[in-house]
Formats: structure tokens, sequence, C-alpha cells
């Protein structure tokens, strides 16, 4: 069996990656099928979903369309989760193979100010950040990638700690290489893999923190973002629900769809380990 | 005491429709005594001392323990009834005002009101460290006190006795001089715990949980207060007032507490009415703040294009759901002594605005857009950041690309009123029913960085100022009236901030509550004559 037909073998990581594909697509597409400003009035405000088929999930408050909004949504969404989990991915492993291969002071120092990170709950740091520096898409990435690098910093450096034992890092000392190009060209792509895997419930974590962001009215108050459409909605909870639910069941989704993909990852490349 | 006879008499009939198991609704006619009114307070106010903080957020809860000289009034000669003062009376020259004083008051610690404490507060309180009173009574002298219940007001320079007569239902509440004469009075303890001689005292106040007032038994009012004690019940949270409506754990919740857009569907709840009287002197005006410095700002076709470029009836019908009015100007529709329709207007109209900012020089580029604006929308209320998001899109309409930036309220504050980086700001500031209180800084030039609610769009317009500094040197009513008039005119043809509607609140109450909405600040005024049926 090909990695990949083990890979959508399993009935819930085919599902996943269904979930992420059309989310993909969403976001892709939602220039071309939505285009102009997603936020544009387009018809009487409230009107309820399944009503009127040229806007079939209703509008807003403002009457705009929330079939339009939930997909420029989507690449916030999809870009904010995607961005934060990789600036955090870098930091982490870059942070963790100094730590693991330096060993000693600069040990010490890194997994200490690694600590500090990790004491402070993640979310009420970025919502301190953004709050001091004032709310943008750059600075909501920062702000989530700042509360989830440590994770993978950890990893990396318990990982970096074995590879760094080996033999053919012994050999590229030897053969006089620098001990920053030993670190990161030999030893962090082998000590990588352990840490991708944390990639799925960083994006996971950093889609719905930057719903919590917008939720609270800490997001980029000129894009459209599922937090922030739930949060609009919840001033009409009683009288149209689906402004909250809607945004929310994609929110929803979202987060299984990168879980379950994630998880399926995962579990192809252990088997390949194992196999190998 | 025919009045008490019949009084009795209604009750004692209610009593017989009561044992004789009919409707309730008997009971609403008959004020009765007693009973705990709980109520949703969605702000926690530090400081309760209305003679200092003259704000609605304030009054809400210490206008029921520190009274004024007046109150608003529907039907009371030149809308007001008395209060702590009986009569009031300018002279001619617009050099003195004098107040006779109601006798028989106490202070909630037992000791006589007398025309000192009148003469303190004015002199004090009102002028040097109130928000409003430092303009009202900025030209106030000297408070003469012949007797124990005379007060002299006496102006350096001639004050329209109109505009203190407006003044008296915010700016005239009546602190004690035996409390606050000793220390500074910015840090009495009282300011925190108020002392007074209105219907209700101070009870006790806990933190994000509940204030407490108590019945003052000691009252001048006869036979009130009717309730015994008010609380007002923490619930910052606006959905959940309408939820503790329903589940009847507070039995009022004033100042728009329940959502608007949740109004339709609470009306029709058995056992909760919908008011929307009672606020006509509080009306809020949802303005677009300008910033002149902006070259394309400092431009009227400009701002006549913006003007044009809002659809005033969709704010009211969309933002508003129906609960307001289109403005014209300056001074809201409502206001029975001083509007005036006959004023320049922008309907809505998208070529037009177009057409305007293409002569102004400002053409599309090829994006589509002319230039670029920074909009801060002032986030005190839901409508105000509504609105935010609406005339980002209108403005777009007419190729002005407008970015939204979101503060919290100090922040906001800062930033539009003392650091001016802001180019349009969406605000609501407060008509307070005479122009000169708090309209005319709106507009008016050099007044100082960091006054809040006040021109600081770096506007200046002599022939403007000229025209607020004439009337408020005018002691002719009917003069002063129209030279306001004429200011409408001008602010309106001139455009220094774009009125769009005007405002007020819904209160949400159980049927039992009674005597709602009696006068047009009912929400902010003393409670004496509320009561609870059944």
């Amino acid at each position: 069996m090909s990695p990949l037909n083990r890979f959508l073998h399993r009935p819930e990581t085919l599902a996943g990656a269904i979930i992420l594909g059309v989310l993909f697509a969403m976001a892709l597409f939602a220039s071309l099928l939505f285009p102009g400003d997603p936020q544009a009035i387009a018809g009487p405000a409230l009107l309820p979903p399944f009503h009127d088929w040229s806007l079939p999930l209703g509008t807003d408050r403002l009457g705009r369309d929330v079939l339009a909004e939930l997909f420029h949504g989507a690449r916030t969404s999809l870009a904010v989760g995607l961005a934060a989990a990789a600036a955090a991915l870098l930091i982490g492993a870059v942070v963790g193979t100094l730590a693991g291969f330096a060993g000693g002071v600069v040990d010490e120092v890194l997994m200490r100010i690694t600590d500090a990170f990790q004491t402070v709950p993640s979310f009420l740091l970025a919502l301190a950040f953004v709050s001091v520096v004032g709310p943008s898409l750059g600075v909501v990435v920062a702000a989530i990638a700042l509360g989830a690098w440590t994770g993978p910093a950890r990893v990396a450096r318990a990982e970096v700690l074995s590879i760094r034992e080996r033999d053919y890092v012994a050999g590229a000392r030897v053969i006089g290489m620098h001990p920053l190009e030993i670190a990161f060209r030999e030893v962090l792509p082998n000590a990588l893999p352990p840490v991708l895997a944390l990639s799925s419930v960083i994006v996971a974590a950093a889609i719905l923190t930057e719903a919590a962001l917008s939720f609270l009215g800490l997001g980029d108050p000129n894009r459209v973002t599922w937090g922030g459409m739930i949060a609009e909605g919840r001033t009409v909870l009683r009288t149209a629900p689906f402004l909250s639910i809607v945004p929310g069941i994609a929110l929803v989704l979202t987060v299984l769809g990168v879980y379950l993909a994630g998880e399926g990852v995962v579990e192809t490349a252990a088997v390949r380990r194992s196999l190998s | 005491m025919s009045d008490i006879s019949r009084r009795t008499l209604l009750s004692g009939s209610a009593l017989l429709l009561a044992s004789t198991a009919m409707p309730a609704f008997g009971w609403a006619q008959t004020p009765k005594k007693g009973g705990r009114l709980v109520l949703a307070a969605d702000s926690e106010p530090r400081n309760l001392n209305p003679a200092i903080v003259a704000s609605n957020g304030v009054f809400f809860i210490s206008s029921k323990i520190v009274e004024t000289l007046a109150e608003a009034s529907f039907d009371g000669k030149d809308g007001l009834e008395p209060r702590l003062a009986l009569s009031w009376e300018g002279a001619a020259d617009g050099l003195s005002v004098t107040f006779k004083l109601r006798d028989g008051v106490k202070w909630h610690d037992g000791k006589p009101f007398t025309s000192a404490d009148v003469a303190f507060s004015a002199l004090q309180v009102w002028k040097p460290l109130q928000n409003l009173g430092r303009i009202v009574f900025k030209d106030l002298a000297a408070v003469d006190t012949p007797d124990d219940f005379t007060a002299v007001f006496k102006f350096a320079k001639p004050t329209p006795f109109q505009l203190i007569r407006n003044a008296l239902p915010a700016l005239s509440s009546v602190v004690p001089k035996h409390i606050y004469e000793v220390g500074k009075i910015e840090d009495n303890p009282a300011n925190n715990a108020p002392i007074g001689t209105g219907p209700f005292k101070f009870g006790e106040y806990k933190a994000g949980q509940y204030y407490k007032l108590t019945r003052n038994a000691d009252y001048w009012g006869k036979d009130e207060p009717y309730l015994d004690e008010i609380i007002y019940q923490v619930l910052p949270d606006r959905t959940s007032a309408a939820a503790a409506l329903e589940a009847e754990e507070i039995q009022l919740a004033a100042f728009s507490a329940v959502p608007l857009a949740d109004l339709d569907r609470i009306s029709k709840v058995p056992g909760l009415k919908v008011i929307s009287k009672g606020y006509e002197g509080l009306t809020y005006q949802l303005v677009v703040e300008i910033n002149h410095r902006r070259k394309e700002l400092a431009d009227v076709k400009v701002r006549q294009a913006i003007a044009h470029a809002i659809d005033k009836d969709f704010v009211v019908k969309t933002v508003f759901l129906g609960y307001a009015a289109t403005a014209t100007g300056p001074v809201p529709k409502n206001d029975p002594q001083f509007y005036t329709a006959d004023v320049p207007t922008y309907p809505f109209d998208v070529a037009k605005a177009n057409a305007l900012l293409d002569e102004a020089g400002y053409a599309k580029a090829d994006d589509g857009k002319r230039f670029a604006v920074k909009l801060l929308p002032a986030p005190y209320f839901n409508e105000t950041k509504q609105f935010g998001d609406y005339l980002r899109q209108a403005l777009a309409v007419i190729g002005i690309d407008a970015e939204i930036v979101n503060n919290d309220a100090p922040a906001h504050i800062k930033a539009v009123y003392t650091d001016h980086a802001f180019d349009l700001a969406v605000g609501p500031p407060v008509f307070r029913g005479d122009p000169a209180i708090s309209t005319t800084i709106l507009v008016q030039s050099g007044i100082p960085d960091g006054v809040p609610f006040s021109n600081q769009g770096g506007y200046k317009n002599d022939a403007l100022d000229a025209l607020i500094a004439k009337a408020s040197e005018t002691l002719d009513t009917a003069a002063r009236t129209d030279l306001y008039k004429e200011f409408q005119k001008e602010v309106a043809a001139d455009l220094p901030l774009i009125n769009v509607a005007e405002w007020s609140f819904i209160s949400v109450a159980r049927d039992t509550v009674g005597n709602i909405a009696n006068n047009p600040r009912w929400a902010v005024s003393n409670w004496a004559d509320t009561y609870l049926a059944g």
C-alpha cells in the first residue's frame, strides 16, 4: 500500500481530508465566487437562511451576505492558523535545537525562558499582546505564535538531545563543520518529524484562539472573521440564532478536520517509520 | 386630604376586586407601599457624586439619593417641576437668579438642609469641578443667602436665565456642606457613598454584584417614597438582562439594557412591557466627528459628499430598528424650544456625492478609490459600532477607503480627544435641553486638547464662534432662541460634524412596576413615586 492509500484508508482521516479540502477550496475561490467586498450590504437586514436563493444563508444585522462572509472568513481563519503554526514551529524548532545542541548555560537560559512562557496561559498572553499593540492580522498571528512555540521547542530539544550523540554528528564534528551548521543541517532535519506532528494541534488551537480574540473584539475589524461573526450574532442570539450558529458550525468542522487529517498524517508517518 | 381619601378608597376597592379573583390590573392604579425593586445596571461608576460627575451613568443610581433644585417635567412651566427649590426667578439684567428653597428638608444624617448647602454646592462644586457646570456656571461670582431658604445666584456677566433654567435638572445636584467642607472635595468618602436629601439612602455597594438603596423615612414628599429598597443588579452582559427579566430575577431594565433586536420578541412575553417614553430629556445624537486637519476633510465639498453618502433612513431602520429619528442638525427634532427644520439637508444621493468629490479634485484612481481614512467608532454602544461598520460600507461606495480602528473606551477618548489620531470618528454626544450646555462645544474653536466630547477636530469658523459668543450673552429668550436657530443653519451648511440620527433609550419592565416614565428624565429622576403592585 502506498502512503497516500494508507493515509486515505482510515475513514476518519478521509473525513478530515475532505473537510480540509473543502475549506481550502472555500478560501481559494472566495474572491471568485464572491467578488468585491464581502462586507458590502447586499440585501435587507436579518434575512433568515434559505428564504432567498441569491442569499442562501441569509443576511446579518446590516444586510451583509452571510455566505460570502463565511467564505472570506475561511480565508482569515486558515491564513491565521497556518501562519501562526508555521511561526510557532519555526521559533520552537530553532530554540529547541539551539538549547539541545549547545547544552550548558545556553540550554538553561533558553529552557527557563520557555518555562516562563509556558507558565502564562497562552490565551491571556495573546489577549495582552493584542490589546497593547492594537488589533491587525499580523499582530494576531504574532500573538498566537507567542503562546504556541513552547511545545515545539520542548519536543525539538528532547529529540536533539538523543540525536547529537549519534555517530554521524560526531563524524561531522571530526571533519570540522561549524557547530551551527551541524545543528541546523544535520540535527534539525532529523529532529523535525515529531515536532511537525504537533502542527495539527497548533493549527487547530490557533484557529480557535483567533476566533476567540475576534469574538472579544480584538480581531482585525476590517476583515471578516468567524469569531467576529459569532460576536456580532450574539446580540441577536434569541431572534436570529443562525448568525452565530452558521460560523460556529464552520469553526467546529474546521478544527475537527484539521485535527483528523493531522492525526492521519502522524499515523501514516509512524507506520512508515516502523516499516523502514 | 381628598387625595388621600380617594387613594384609600381605590385601594379598598382593589382589595375587593382581588378578593373576588378579578384580574390583578386593578392594583396598577393605586400606588402601593413597600417592596423591593430589582433592576439591571450595566456599568459600575465609582464616583457616585452627581454634583461632580454629571453623567447619566451616575445619575441612574445617585439621582435617587442626591436631589437637584428642579426636575424636568412633561407639563410643568418651562418644562420643570420643583424639587429642592420651590421657585426660581431671573433678574431682567441677567446678573442674578433667586431661588426659594423648600422648608423642612433633612439630609440623610439628620441635619437640616439650608441655603448654605446650595451656595456651597454651586460655588465649590458645580462651578470648579463639574464637567458641565464649568461651562454653564463659569460667570457665577457669588451666592447670597439672605435667609435659610433663599439663595441668590450673582453672575459677573449677564447670563441667560433660559440657560440656567434648562440646566437645573442635570447640573444642580445639591450636596451637604457639613460633609464636604472638610478636606478635599474630590477625595471625600461621600463621593462613593453619597449623602443627600433624596427619597432613598445609600445602602451598600458590592463590586461586581449590586448597589443597594434603602427607603428614607424622613423624606419631604408626603407618603413617599413607596418602595422600601432599590437593588441595582450588575449585569454587564447585555444579553443577560432580557433573560433575567423573563426569569423574574429583575423587574426593570432601563437604558436599553435589553438589546433593540430583542424588543420585538420580549414585547410578546406576558407580564413584560416595553416603554419608549421617559427619556425625552436625554437625547443622544449619532454624529460623525471629522478631523479638519486632514486636507481632504477640510474641504466642505468632501464633507457634503460624505453627508450625501449616508442613508439616514437605512441607519434608523437597520441599526436602530426604528427606535430613533433621522437628524437634520445639531439640535434634535424632539427639542421643544430650539429645533428648526429650516436648515440645508443632505438627502441620500450617491451620484451627487461622487460628483461633489470629483469637483473637489479627488478623482477615483484605477482601483475605484479616491483616498483612505481612519475611522474610529466609539465603543460605548452597540449602535455606534454598528454604524461604524455601515459608514465604512457607505464610504466604500463613493470611493473613500475607510479603515476601522477599534479601541476600548479610555483608548478611544485618548485617541480622538487628546491625540487627534483619527480622520473620522463616530460619537454619541448628548443634547441636554439647551445648546449652550453640551452642544456648542462640539463645534466651537479654542477648546484645549483633551476635553472629551468637544471640538477636537481642529475646526475653526469665526462666524460660528461669533454666533455662539453672542448667544451666550443674549438675555432675551426669543432672541437667544433665534440665534440658536441660526447656529443650526450654519452648522448644517458648513458641516463641522455630520448629525446622522437621534435616539433615546427603551425600558422593559414587569407589569407590576408603576409610575414608570412619568417625566422626560425618568430613568435618572428620583423615583419617589415609583411603586410595585401586587
